[in-house]
């Protein structure tokens, strides 16, 4: 545990009593580091070591914050932050509702998802890795890019209305490989995500990326024709919409503002397939989970699908606190979803092309820079890469130049899924905007869904 | 500081370090203010210091980063070791692309810093959009202001040292409401260039407020407005929806580390070969892009990019023919070296990090299509049989090598046999790029030619969001499938 963090936290506290202000503070202290390759070079080194605190204060309805990338060493600058936060406060607009200020009731301590000997990961463990994912796959033509990403992060929050603390410490790390032919342009991919040293597993993905490789390397890509398909997601695809509903599904803020395709109304009701069930499940430590919210309150297994019928929504406090709902555990900087596996035993690429198939299959294992066409419908497009297959019946490969798919989630986790992979596995879907916040999703390794259409078929790469 | 940055970039040169530079922020601050339905959900500001150094050893980079600057030369020793650790796998030696060592100093043009307006003046200013927003209809309204200011000082062994002062103002508006159905339809207003600069001189009231009343009658409209057709038509792009077809099918095609495959593990590549530079027909003889850092007041325009090269105007696309990327001084020697020919002079100027602690990669600056010769955007409608003319960005999906693309727009007006016919909702289009640039049949002239901002391009690992500007005219295309 950082000591100095909560020795800082405490002076903070300590200084906003002694000017009568209402505040919380929240230190963010991450150490970050990135291989990436390209080229089947290392085309980048990094590490950031930065430390973030961020202060709201409080005054009625009124409510003003204040950030700042800042050390440790630096208490003076932060009282000046305090500061200026009060004097923000000061002139900040009343909110027409009653914003809720933490109250901690005890110290909460969560450092279960911090694994030293990732923390401690080097530059020469890293590169070894790689090279042994890859090992005798790159020639001249098929190059080697990705990232191996992997940090310690630490937040930790106090508020002058308790003297109680939260602290929060884990570690992740995101590798992603990709083989693209330096000319021909088709790439694939493999990807892992571990919260601990030991999840580190290079030879699966030299399984994945050699399998891959051998239909790509031999066979002639295709321009398979539009209409509808079968199409098996892999964990990428089902993991990306799956965080999609958590933006313009069940999120009860968006809903309450009309950016969602849930309303309050289908409760209860029956939305997707009986094989969908959905929940935030913050047990699962290779979701980098957070077991108290930003407000104190424990978070728990939290159903949001039973077999297909929408249990509840999700509540940031700011939003319950405007609409009026009761508080949910959900103001945390990413929830822990979890998709549940189904019947299939479908665990790796091998196996699927493997399972008989009285249709062609297309495998899509990554959708490309998804995005929504229309909230209220659930519509989202986005187009295949990495790796995307088409499984004849006859039992042959093709390799499919890329498609696009514009779809409705309630279609896509509708009636037509046909099964789900009784094996799951974490996506780690962090971003590395801003603040370090690794992110991932359990999803079955596999999903088909029946008669999907696809509405563009590219004749190239 | 100076004195202590110049001497540890001698001490790595010592120990045998190519290059090593360091971009020192003393300051960056920021103030966002959201008001959200008459609620001022956001008032925070931020502040942030420290420095990124950047080493190049054995042609390998290694970078770090620390907002603590107590043991600056710890700072730099990790940097090194990165960049040794980053040597044993090396493919292509890095090498930099010649530049002057120069000693200047830009600073972007701001009459008023936002930063001396008090918070309750800016706060007033929001409530009175927001009042403004306030209308039958409206369902949601938000009115959101950014405001930046940032000192970087760049210096590198080369000899270089470079000061740069940068304000930012970035200003939304946005209204969505219901349809009969249930659906959400919004529209968006964000501030783009007016004028030379861009302080708190750029919250121009009654301009702001004019556009407010737009939005609202616009979002209104197609709130009852029928279903986008799905059909072939024409597309009239105006310049809210013209800048973001540029950016994603013109600017980010032509980044030359895309190009290169330095994105594959995850913005993705190019269509674009070095072969097809000089020789590829990018669009009709209508279309001539270029990207211009020395456009006055846009955040396109830093004065010297992060390699320390003086901002550039460069051509990308003339008449047509691919002639240009967007380039650093490390791709250009790459592609040049690569490609067997000399196709690029020297750097582009285009390298740029988000903030200290990322590293710089290569970035659009103002990508901008030239004004044509097709007339104003009346002269457009009237010689456009059928078609769709759409306005506003409200989603967009582009492959992976950039080489398709779909986008759903905010409005849309059917046009028939020259004349605007109605509003439809949900109005969507999508394409092959080069074929669709190829469609490319008429481009407004100066009238229509408008620069817009962009406040959160992403791209890199680790992630980076950076902010650029698109000069663009109305711009018409012919053969397109909409409202898929």
């Amino acid at each position: 545990m950082n000591e100095r963090i909560l020795t800082t936290l405490r002076a903070l506290r300590q200084s906003a009593l002694e000017k009568g202000a209402d505040a919380t503070f929240l230190i963010h202290e991450e150490n970050s580091y990135l291989m990436r390759f390209a080229n089947s070079a290392i085309s980048l080194n990094t590490n950031e070591h930065l430390v973030r605190l961020e202060i709201t204060a409080y005054d009625g309805k009124k409510r003003a914050s204040y950030g700042m990338i800042t050390d440790l060493n630096q208490l003076n600058a932060m009282r000046e932050g305090l500061d200026t936060a009060i004097a923000m406060v000061a002139h900040a607009m009343p909110l027409d509702y009653q914003p809720t200020v933490p109250v901690y009731t005890e110290t909460f301590i969560d450092e279960s998802g911090y694994d030293l000997a990732l923390a401690q990961l080097s530059n020469a463990e890293k590169l070894a890795y790689f090279n042994a994912a890859v090992a005798h796959l790159e020639t001249d033509d098929i190059r080697l890019s990705g990232i191996f990403s992997c940090g310690a992060n630490i937040m930790a929050m106090i508020g002058t209305r308790s003297e109680h603390l939260q602290y929060f410490a884990s570690t992740d790390a995101q590798v992603s490989i990709v083989l693209a032919h330096a000319t021909l342009k088709w790439e694939v991919t493999a990807e892992q995500s571990a919260w601990r040293k030991e999840d580190l597993n290079p030879a699966a993905l030299h399984r994945d990326l050699a399998l891959l490789l051998d239909h790509y390397h031999h066979d002639t890509p295709q321009q398979i024709p539009l209409g509808a398909y079968d199409v098996v997601f892999g964990p990428a695809a089902i993991a990306e919409m799956v965080s999609f509903m958590g933006w313009i599904g069940f999120n009860g803020g968006l809903m309450k503002r009309g950016f969602s395709f849930l309303s309050e109304e289908q409760i209860g009701q029956k939305i997707f397939s009986d094989q969908i069930t959905l929940q935030d499940d913050p047990g699962r430590l290779e979701t980098y989970p957070f077991k108290r919210d930003f407000l104190g309150l424990p978070r728990r297994s939290f159903s949001l699908f039973e077999k297909g019928i929408f249990q509840a929504f999700t509540w940031y406090q700011d939003d319950a606190d405007e609409f009026g709902a009761p508080a949910s555990g959900h103001t945390v900087p990413h929830t822990s979803l979890s998709l549940a596996g189904g019947r299939q035993e479908v665990a790796t690429l091998a196996e699927l092309l493997a399972l008989p198939r009285e249709k062609d299959l297309l495998y899509i294992p990554f959708l490309h820079y998804m995005n929504i066409v229309n909230p209220s419908k659930a519509l989202v497009t986005g187009t295949s890469r990495f790796g995307a297959l088409l499984l004849k019946a006859d039992g042959s490969v093709v390799v499919p130049y890329n498609v696009r798919l514009t779809q409705s989630l309630l279609e896509i986790f509708g009636e037509k899924v046909a099964w789900a992979s009784r094996q799951t596995l974490p996506y780690n879907t962090s971003q590395s905007y801003g603040a370090r916040n690794p992110t991932a999703v359990v999803v079955p390794a596999f999903l088909l869904v029946r008669d999907l259409e696809i509405s563009h078929s590219n004749s190239s790469y | 500081m100076l004195q202590q940055i110049q001497q540890q970039i001698k001490r790595l040169k010592a120990r045998g370090a190519t290059y090593v530079d360091t971009r020192w922020y003393p300051y960056e601050k920021t103030d966002a203010l959201t008001m959200w339905n008459g609620n001022l959900k956001n008032a925070a500001s931020a502040s942030e210091s420290g420095a990124g150094i950047r080493v190049l050893y054995k042609g390998a980079w290694g970078f770090s980063a620390a907002s603590d600057l107590a043991d600056l030369a710890g700072l730099y020793d990790q940097a090194f070791d990165n960049a040794a650790a980053a040597a044993e796998r090396v493919s292509f030696p890095v090498r930099l692309a010649e530049k002057d060592a120069l000693q200047a100093q830009f600073a972007s043009p701001c009459q008023v810093n936002p930063f001396d307006v008090p918070l309750a003046e800016k706060v007033a200013f929001l409530k009175e959009m927001d009042a403004r927003l306030n209308q039958e209809g409206v369902f949601q309204r938000i009115s959101d202001a950014t405001f930046v200011r940032k000192q970087i000082i760049f210096v590198d062994s080369e000899g270089s040292e470079i000061e740069k002062t940068i304000t930012e103002v970035f200003f939304t508006l946005q209204v969505a409401g219901l349809d009969e159905q249930g659906e959400m339809h919004e529209r968006k207003f964000r501030l783009g260039r007016r004028g030379e600069s861009r302080g708190w001189e750029s919250i121009d009231r009654e301009y702001l407020s004019e556009q407010a009343e737009r939005i609202v009658r616009e979002m209104n409209q197609v709130r009852t407005a029928p279903q986008c057709p799905k059909e072939e038509r024409s597309v009239i792009l105006l310049p809210g929806i013209m800048y973001l077809q540029t950016h994603e099918t013109i600017g980010h095609a032509l980044e030359l580390d895309r190009i290169l495959g330095y994105e594959l593990a995850y913005a993705g590549g190019s269509f674009v070969t070095l072969e097809d530079f000089g020789r590829l027909r990018y669009g009709s003889p209508r279309l001539t892009a270029r990207a211009d850092a020395t456009l006055p007041n846009s955040p396109g325009s830093f004065g010297y990019d992060d390699d320390g090269v003086p901002a550039q105007d460069n051509l990308l696309i003339d008449k047509g023919l691919l002639v240009g990327a967007i380039t650093g001084r490390q791709m250009v020697e790459e592609a040049n070296s690569k490609a067997r020919r000399a196709i690029f002079k020297g750097s582009g100027g285009a390298n740029r990090a988000t903030a200290f602690y990322r590293v710089p990669i290569e970035r659009m600056t103002n990508i901008n299509i030239d004004a044509g010769q097709d007339g104003s955007l009346d002269d457009i409608i009237r010689n456009t049989e059928k078609g769709l003319m759409v306005d506003g960005d409200r989603s967009w999906s582009i492959g992976s090598n950039r080489e398709q693309f779909h986008f759903g727009t905010e409005i849309g007006w059917l046009v028939d046999e020259g004349r605007v016919t109605g509003v439809v909702k949900n109005s969507t289009y999508k394409g092959d790029t080069l074929k669709f640039w190829n469609s490319l049949s008429a481009v407004g002239d100066s009238s229509t030619w408008e620069v817009r901002f962009i406040e959160n391009c992403g791209k890199g690992q680790p992630n980076q969001i950076m902010q650029l500007g698109h000069g663009v005219p109305v711009c018409r295309f012919d053969h397109v499938t909409i409202g898929e």
